[in-house]
């Protein structure tokens, strides 16, 4: 490890309803491969977003290469030698690839772009990292995996100082995180500083050589891999908040009726053939890697995509779901992981978000009941120990786990007893996942199935009573919570991978 | 032929008092006021038998002085075509003999119905001592009319009369007789093709209409369609009719099935110069055609864009326009059109500023009709004529 | 850069009803098939196709301008007043006619890309204030450009030139030709046509790639008043009276072309030579329909069926590559 290239000294970031950022200390050092660590909502990539200028910091100081910084935008920071491989892909699916990767900085020949030189240079990079993709290739056609390795090579291609890694492995095979290895190494060796962000215990002993651990948008301290434990990390990760004991065996009875039975579905290439049984009180995980199929395997389910085959039964009874509507007339609702996009809209109040689903209930007439829509809106508050002055709140005003609770109230003011929750506590704080943890056992406990997709281990092991692993779009394994373990699920969920 | 049909005498001193103030601001106002002299002197009314007579409407206006420095309103239907500019100009001219002034406002285009009404209802509870209205839509002004009763402000009407008014709120109208005005467009095509007709073959004669809802356009289309239909069957002639269904059912003595003339009437969806060229360009295309008529400035506009290419107006087929505006102007007076039926909107503005005057004094008012004329290329320079004919 | 494509893109296959087109109108009526019919078609359609040029550009980024049939007008009317009342040079008018266009595109542009407008919101607000302006400018009176005849007329002859033998040559076509050419080479070939695809496949990526979005954005606005600025110079030498209050809907026509021609509607994808073609098919339809005997009502029903239909083909092949 060389000099210290970056030091990020008392940084604060708040967004509204979210202190994202408690001042956070970081430190780089050149030729160290610097691993920053903690669980979802942690607080990494806005630590990250802040060093590129995506995000503007609140107060704190940025020393980089011995001079105090503020980029503006990420133009400004890859200028000065800090790229970032992004988490979410952001590629350009209507260009090519070469294009792709020298977009912003491509070769001109006159006034012309010089496509050719773009793509000999891209080939010359691929052959660096030993990828096999066609400069030609639209962007749009190649797999997830692949467009996560242009995005490398993007960023490698810049004369980066400070390469930022943010979830590099969660969508490359074993062949291909290898490769990745290989090459984080080799720019080690070429000294620059290289910042590391990933869940997966095993790769951080693996490549790192220091681990600083956030944990709800917190410094909480740095080791040295080598001299550190996996179970050190995970201490400093999960701290000292009380969740929810963790399961230990099935909270279902044993007699329990089978509620939902998905048999053989297939929808595209993201679901191939799966099948599995939900009963009622049972809590089903659905566990796998990013792009392993189990959002769109409950997208089909409820009918928000097409699906190709597949049979589903309802309380033992065959039935067709061609819609989400199909779908919540026979009580499954689907709780997005995306909340503001397709859970609530945030420009209404409570009420009128309670009853969205079910309006047609609350109708004198040709006009809404005011009253009958606000009493039940109350009831769900009060049932659900939603934080909010009144039933005419504004949804958008609300924390992100008390928005959480109104679309739950919104589905059990449908009556469903199905409910599907595709990754519930994203980006919401740890003491309200805890009360959306707590909820989610009270529903089973009342007899309503969960279905629940989570990317986080932690929770999957926490909450489910049974647990199916996904990989590629195939469901690879169905794991009882007495047998469950970290290695069991991850050893499932890249079966597939070649 | 003679380009002027019917006549009368009608002396105005009061027009010589006060010509003085615009001339010296223009050099166009000189030569407007001195040829406008000339042409009350002649006063050619087209088609005199169909319109009552001028000389009374005019005759009340005699030695007309304003009381007070009266202010006006003028809601016009746009400012789309250099029509209103004449307009505007005679009512320029009008205020500065009596001492008055006048606010004139319009919608951006003819269809904006609503914003019209608007504009005439702030206008009226400004309390004006009379508002001047040429109406887009006559029926949407009904309500803002018994308004302006309530509020005790004369309308005149100008440029489109408004049937059955509110009791008491026009007081005075002062328009074209517009099925005159396409009448006198039948008779001086008519006379130019005539012995095309008969030959053997059947001949086809087309009429563009901007549109077939207008009242002013319906009328003048009418007029002309009506009027060519029994100038033939006075030739004994018979017409066939072809074209837009409105103008179709609406024409009175035609024929179905073989006739010596085929009248086809083309009307564009939108009352834009390239539709209207485009169905000019269908009619100017076929074999048979021998003349052709536009009904307003957009019309004939069209047909002219359309003779561009194929340059068989005052060739081997007959144009005749509507309105003036440069290129109309310049199409009669090269023989590209055999004529045109021009309007006197510097007339329609100047008696409309006094009607509002007179109304204002408290003066009981009859009707103003006012001239229209044919022009062509030997007349149009002359000092009756020029003025109408704006750019 | 599409090798792999099949060779039936929607570029080709509406080039195909382009020609199938012509022959159809030309069965039905023969007069349709006159070279004088062909003449005026050609004069009316450059100011379609330019204006479809320019605004294939804002639709690639996934926004549309709506101002460019309002601001023609104005621009012509400008450019006319300067001549008619001011005895301004023709040459000077035309460049102050353009200039105007490129400077409304520069208000769209800024109104987008900095403010932050949507562009449907942003156009429509230009479309209304040009509308108001071409009044203004003129005193809302119908200005007449110079003839052909006259000697201030010179730029008629841009767009069709007569020769010795009084054969009339439509030189319009020749500069769509080779504008569509250049545009398509800036498109496809320059950092500003390959950012104009970025934003419009993904805006959000092409600003993390560090390029100055912003800055692109406004010039991708300015792109399309420029070509609404050359398409007033067209509309004025074919229509010579420019009516103030007009204009509106001819925008629809422009990017009804561009839609047709394969222009994405949701952005990302489109080629400048599709869009021409496109806005042939209904400068077509719109000429050749009255010529069959349908009236313009009718063509207006028809073209919004074919809309329609090349929305769908864009949807469909979408969905396939999916």
């Amino acid at each position: 490890m060389g000099e210290i290239i970056l030091t990020m000294k008392d940084i604060d970031k708040s967004f509204p309803g979210v202190h994202a950022l408690d001042h956070v200390d970081f430190e780089l050092r050149r030729g160290e491969v610097h691993a920053l660590m903690g669980e979802n909502g942690a607080g990494k990539s806005t630590l990250m977003k802040v060093l590129t200028g995506i995000y503007t910091k609140d107060s704190g100081t940025i020393t980089y290469e011995g001079e105090t910084v503020e980029f503006h935008n990420t133009h400004d920071a890859q200028a000065a030698g800090i790229v970032i491989v992004h988490q979410e892909l952001n590629m350009i699916g209507d260009l090519t690839v070469a294009q792709n990767i020298f977009i912003g900085r491509e070769f001109k020949k006159g006034l012309m772009i010089d496509d050719r030189k773009m793509i000999r240079e891209s080939k010359k990079l691929f052959d660096e990292l030993h990828i096999d993709i066609d400069p030609r290739a639209k962007m749009s056609d190649l797999t997830v995996g692949k467009q996560q390795m242009c995005e490398i090579a993007k960023a490698i291609s810049h004369q980066a100082k400070i390469i930022i890694f943010d979830e590099p492995s969660a969508a490359l095979t074993e062949k291909e995180i290898e490769d990745l290895f290989a090459i984080i190494r080799d720019l080690r060796k070429q000294n620059l500083g290289i910042i590391y962000i990933s869940h997966r215990m095993d790769e951080i002993k693996v490549i790192t050589d220091r681990v600083t651990v956030m944990r709800d948008g917190a410094y909480i301290g740095t080791l040295i891999t080598s001299e550190c434990t996996k179970e050190d990390i995970i201490n400093m990760m999960v701290g000292r908040v009380i969740y929810e004991n963790p399961k230990t065996h099935s909270m279902v009875p044993e007699d329990a009726p089978v509620v939902l039975k998905v048999e053989h579905l297939n929808a595209g290439k993201s679901v191939q053939d799966v099948s599995f049984e939900l009963r009622k009180g049972e809590i089903l995980g659905f566990s796998g890697l990013m792009g392993a199929g189990r959002t769109e395997t409950a997208r089909a389910l409820f009918g928000a995509d097409p699906k190709q085959s597949g049979d589903i039964y309802v309380n033992g009874e065959k039935v067709t779901i061609n819609s989400p509507e199909d779908a919540v007339r026979h009580g499954i609702g689907y709780l997005s992981e995306d909340r503001k996009r397709f859970g609530v809209v945030v420009q209404k109040t409570i009420t009128e978000n309670s009853t969205l689903a079910t309006l047609e209930k609350y109708m004198a007439g040709m006009f809404i009941n005011k009253a009958a829509e606000k009493a039940v809106a109350e009831k769900y508050i009060a049932e659900l120990d939603t934080k909010t002055p009144g039933a005419d709140q504004l949804v958008v005003n609300l924390s992100g786990g008390n928005q959480q609770k109104i679309v739950i109230a919104k589905w059990l003011v449908r009556n469903c007893d199905i409910l599907i929750f595709d990754e519930p506590t994203r980006g919401i704080d740890v003491g309200a996942k805890n009360e959306i943890y707590k909820l989610m056992n009270l529903l089973a406990s009342e007899g309503k199935s969960i279905i629940m997709i989570s990317s986080e281990m932690t929770e999957i092991l926490r909450m489910s009573d049974r647990i199916v692993v996904m990989c590629e779009g195939k469901k690879t394994g169905e794991i009882p919570i007495e047998e469950a373990t970290q290695e069991a699920i991850m050893d499932k969920a890249t079966r597939d991978i070649k | 032929m003679g380009p002027v049909i019917g006549s009368g005498s009608i002396s105005f001193s009061f027009y010589q008092q006060k010509e003085d103030k615009r001339m010296k601001k223009k050099v166009l106002a000189v030569l407007m006021s001195t040829v406008m002299i000339g042409s009350l002197m002649a006063a050619p009314v087209f088609a005199a038998e169909n319109l009552s007579d001028t000389t009374e409407g005019i005759a009340q206006f005699e030695g007309l002085t304003a009381n007070e420095a009266y202010d006006f309103q003028i809601v016009v239907k746009s400012f789309q075509s250099t029509y209103w500019q004449a307009a505007l100009q005679g009512m320029d001219m009008a205020k500065d003999e009596l001492g008055v002034t006048y606010t004139a406002q319009g919608p951006a285009s003819e269809s904006d119905i609503a914003d019209q009404v608007n504009m005439l209802n702030s206008a009226i509870n400004g309390a004006p001592a009379g508002v001047g209205l040429a109406a887009c839509d006559t029926s949407s002004v009904l309500e803002s009319l018994q308004a302006a009763v309530d509020a005790g402000v004369p309308v005149v009407a100008f440029d489109t009369g408004v049937p059955e008014p509110p009791e008491g709120s026009i007081v005075c109208t002062v328009v074209t007789d517009n099925v005159a005005a396409g009448e006198v467009a039948a008779v001086n095509l008519y006379e130019a093709v005539k012995d095309k007709i008969g030959q053997g073959a059947p001949v086809r004669i087309g009429e563009i209409n901007q549109d077939n809802y207008a009242l002013n356009i319906q009328q003048r289309g009418l007029g002309f369609i009506n009027k060519l239909i029994e100038l033939a069957a006075a030739d004994g002639f018979t017409v066939a009719m072809e074209g837009n269904e409105f103008y179709v059912n609406e024409a009175e003595g035609a024929v179905e099935g073989d006739a010596d003339i085929i009248l086809e009437v083309r009307v564009p969806a939108q009352t834009t110069v390239d539709l209207c060229s485009t169905e000019a360009g269908t009619i100017l295309d076929k074999e048979d055609t021998i003349a052709v008529f536009g009904s307003n400035q957009t019309a004939a506009e069209g047909l002219l864009v359309a003779n561009d290419n194929r340059e068989v107006l005052g060739d081997t087929i007959v144009g005749v326009g509507f309105d003036a505006g440069t290129s109309i102007k310049a199409a009669v007076e090269d023989g590209t059109f055999l004529g045109a039926v021009t309007q006197s909107p510097l007339m329609m503005g100047y008696y409309c500023i006094y009607a509002l005057t007179a109304a204002a004094n408290g003066q009981e008012l009859i009707d103003v009709p006012t001239d229209g004329y044919w022009y062509n290329a030997e007349n149009m320079n002359d000092e009756n004529i020029a003025p109408n004919l704006y750019d | 850069m599409t090798k792999k494509r099949s060779i039936f893109t929607q570029e080709v296959i509406v080039g195909i009803v382009l020609v199938a087109l012509y022959l159809i109108f030309r069965l039905i009526s023969p007069d349709f098939g006159k070279y004088t019919t062909f003449l005026s078609m050609m004069d009316i359609s450059y100011y379609y196709a330019l204006m479809a040029i320019g605004v294939a550009f804002p639709l690639i980024t996934g926004g549309v301008d709506l101002s460019i049939g309002t601001g023609m007008i104005c621009y012509a009317l400008a450019g006319g007043c300067l001549i008619r009342f001011y005895n301004c040079p023709t040459g000077l008018a035309i460049l102050v006619s353009i200039l105007f266009g490129v400077g409304i595109g520069l208000a769209n542009g800024v109104l987008i890309s900095l403010m932050g407008l949507p562009p449907f919101l942003a156009t429509l607000c230009t479309c209304m204030i040009t509308r108001g302006l071409g009044s203004v400018v003129t005193g809302s009176f119908a200005i007449p450009w110079p003839t052909a005849k006259q000697d201030n007329g010179w730029f008629h002859s841009i767009f069709k030139i007569t020769t010795a033998d009084n054969l009339k040559l439509p030189l319009g076509l020749l500069w769509i030709i080779l504008l569509t050419l250049i545009m398509q080479f800036v498109l496809a070939h320059t950092r500003f046509g390959r950012y104009t695809i970025s934003i419009g496949s993904n805006k959000e990526a092409a600003i993390l790639s560090g390029i100055n979005v912003k800055f692109y954005h406004v010039m991708v606005y300015m792109v399309s008043g420029l070509f609404a600025g050359l398409a007033s110079i067209a509309y004025a030498a074919v229509i010579k009276t420019v009516q103030p209050g007009t204009g509106a809907g001819m925008e629809l026509d422009a990017i009804g072309g561009a839609i047709v021609g394969g222009v994405s509607a949701s952005g990302g994808y489109g080629t400048i030579y599709g869009t021409v073609i496109g806005a042939y098919v209904i400068i077509f339809l719109k000429q050749g329909l009255p010529y069959i005997g349908f009236n313009a009502n009718m063509q207006q029903i028809i073209t919004g069926f074919v809309l329609i239909g090349a929305v769908t083909i864009d949807i469909i092949k979408r969905k396939v590559i999916k």
